[in-house]
């Protein structure tokens, strides 16, 4: 610096001292304290990523990265990606919940259907909103909310059932007003559901299946071998118990009677942020994967239903349990059953994979199939005609998609 | 030239507490802040209050929270706002505020691997909110989950007030 008076030189030197190191702290922080590996729009940078399976077998990921959905398709399997397409117009205030995620469905003529929730206001309420694509993903529809309702809704789950139609059920909290303007209580939320026939341009009055449902756990959806919708969520029944509950509709705007999955007596005022995972097997089982902390049990647990989810087989409990395990998803694909969870050791989290070939009456052992030393997504699996894969959003190692092989 | 740059290095000092006296100030939680937040409130009894901007019981819950604070003060209380980062720090200032938590001690998580700050504080935590962790005098930790009764939490400071010989 040219400076030659020492004093000088030791006051510079001080003063980097008090300076730099505050700053690389900061810039430290900035970086840490995202779960974000970068602030772009990019698929490395993505928190959330969602896959799905067109009926052609082209694989399409919708994600969440810099306040913007995107999308992107894969004739590989992963292998390569097409150039994203940028579904929303402006970066909003995407819900970021630890359940939210984009949704997305093709259907046989490759058009999509997308929703995914925002933060509508300062005081967190949500709003769903779809938008859809009708060229095959090179551009989308501006997105619209999915409801006239100005209350509350979040966690969406949507598909397309076998005649095209897009079924989406979603949290809403359109009738707490009116119950307070009663003076009565409302605990949770409602799980309220909607149909579209033009492939998500324009969605059905939405339809209340259920009051008092938890507000904050994402819902799980799967059809059944005849195309009528299941949907398993996490209730509050009697006494503000958070246990979960399963709904079979006998057509798309038919919801059946609620039934109980399981009585694990979790009697909480909270949000879990944590939900179900279902899926139903060609011989017609519901398969239902979730996490509680009930009186009864705790952790991660499995149960099946072989008659359209009336009654469900004793809980099976799922990973170690001192390794905080997390997030089950199940699928039942071309070679059978397969669940993913997550656990953590304190430093690493593992994904481990359990297979089920006879429809979930025996399991092989509990194997690793992936880590990260950093924060990661929800492993979710997705299945083609030929194989399950396990999809994965890490910060610390990107984005993974890899075949599960027929042993683990 | 020496003069100014002391005088730079004041106002260096000066602008580096600045921060520290603002009351309201939220303290990034990361790793290793649990055990300095006991090491720093060992021998007192303390409250510690997780909640997030987005959960709805937690809104509730605040201003009774906020309440408790007033009658007990005897009682330390410390809040961690425990959402997902990037979470949102004016939002949560704003509802501290309003539920007169304004001169607690609170914390936001400042780690984005919130998996791996849960561990440190109880392996067993999912990250459910609200969550209510009881410190006792002699460090005993009670943990309520979900929203807490505040008639159970002034039981338990009647209970710390008694253990003081």
């Amino acid at each position: 610096m040219g400076h030659r008076n020492p004093l000088v030189r030791t006051a510079l030197a001080a003063i980097m001292l008090v300076v730099l190191p505050s700053l690389t702290a900061a810039q430290m922080s900035h970086q840490h304290a995202s779960e974000a590996a970068c602030e772009e729009t990019d698929l490395h940078c993505a928190t959330k990523v969602t896959p799905a399976f067109a009926p052609d077998g082209t694989l399409w990921l919708a994600w969440m990265a810099g306040g913007h959905i995107s999308v992107a398709s894969s004739k590989d399997q992963g292998a390569t990606l097409s150039t994203p397409v940028q579904v929303t117009r402006e970066r909003l205030n995407l819900d970021w919940g630890p359940d939210a995620r984009p949704k997305l469905a093709i259907d046989a003529k490759g058009d999509i259907a997308l929703a995914f929730s925002i933060f509508r206001d300062r005081a967190f309420n949500g709003q769903v909103l779809t938008t859809r694509s009708s060229d095959g993903g090179r551009s989308f529809d501006p997105p619209k909310p999915i409801t006239a309702s100005n209350e509350s809704q979040r966690f969406e789950t949507i598909g397309f059932d076998p005649s095209g139609a897009v079924f989406a059920a979603w949290l809403d909290k359109r009738n707490r007003v009116p119950a307070q303007q009663r003076g009565e209580k409302y605990d949770g939320a409602a799980l309220f559901v909607a149909t579209s026939k033009d492939g998500g341009r324009s969605y059905s009055d939405a339809k209340l299946v259920a009051d008092n449902t938890c507000e904050c756990c994402r819902l799980a959806l799967a059809f059944d071998g005849a195309g009528r919708p299941v949907v398993v969520f996490r209730n509050i029944f009697e006494g503000g118990v958070r246990d979960h509950a399963i709904v079979t509709f006998s057509d798309l705007a038919t919801p059946g009677e609620v039934h109980r999955v399981s009585r694990d007596d979790w009697q909480i005022a909270a949000c879990p942020h944590h939900g179900p995972s279902l899926s139903i097997s060609p011989a017609g089982t519901y398969h239902v994967t979730w996490y509680t902390n009930g009186k009864a049990r705790k952790g991660l647990f499995y149960a099946q239903s072989r008659d359209g989810g009336k009654t469900f087989s004793d809980p099976l409990p799922i990973g170690q349990a001192n390794r905080s395990p997390s997030r089950p998803q199940i699928a039942a694909g071309p070679q059978g059953l397969v669940m993913v969870w997550k656990e953590f050791d304190g430093q690493k989290t593992t994904v481990n994979l359990m297979m089920s070939r006879d429809d979930g009456a025996t399991w092989s052992k509990p194997a690793p199939i992936a880590d990260t030393a950093d924060s990661s997504d929800h492993p979710l699996l997705v299945s083609d005609r030929r194989h399950t894969y396990l999809s994965w959003m890490t910060k610390a190692d990107g984005y993974h998609f890899q075949a599960i092989g027929s042993e683990p | 030239m020496i003069r100014h740059l002391l005088a730079a290095l004041i106002l260096l000092g000066s602008l580096a507490a600045a921060p520290a006296a603002d009351e309201g100030a939220l303290k990034p939680f990361e790793r290793g802040s649990w055990q300095q937040l006991l090491r720093a409130h060992a021998g007192h009894p303390t409250l510690v209050h997780f909640w997030g901007v987005t959960c709805g019981p937690c809104k509730v819950e605040l201003p009774q929270l906020g309440q408790f604070m007033k009658d007990h003060p005897q009682i330390d209380v410390v809040t961690i706002s425990a959402d997902l980062v990037p979470n949102l720090p004016d939002a949560t200032r704003s509802m501290l505020d309003r539920a007169g938590l304004a001169s607690a001690e609170n914390w936001i998580f400042g780690d984005g691997f919130a998996e791996r700050l849960r561990y440190e504080i109880d392996p067993a935590w999912q990250g459910d909110i609200p969550r209510t962790m009881l410190v006792a005098r002699d460090g005993t930790i009670t943990t309520i989950e979900g929203s807490a009764e505040i008639a159970d939490l002034s039981k338990w400071s009647d209970a710390q007030a008694a253990t003081i010989r």
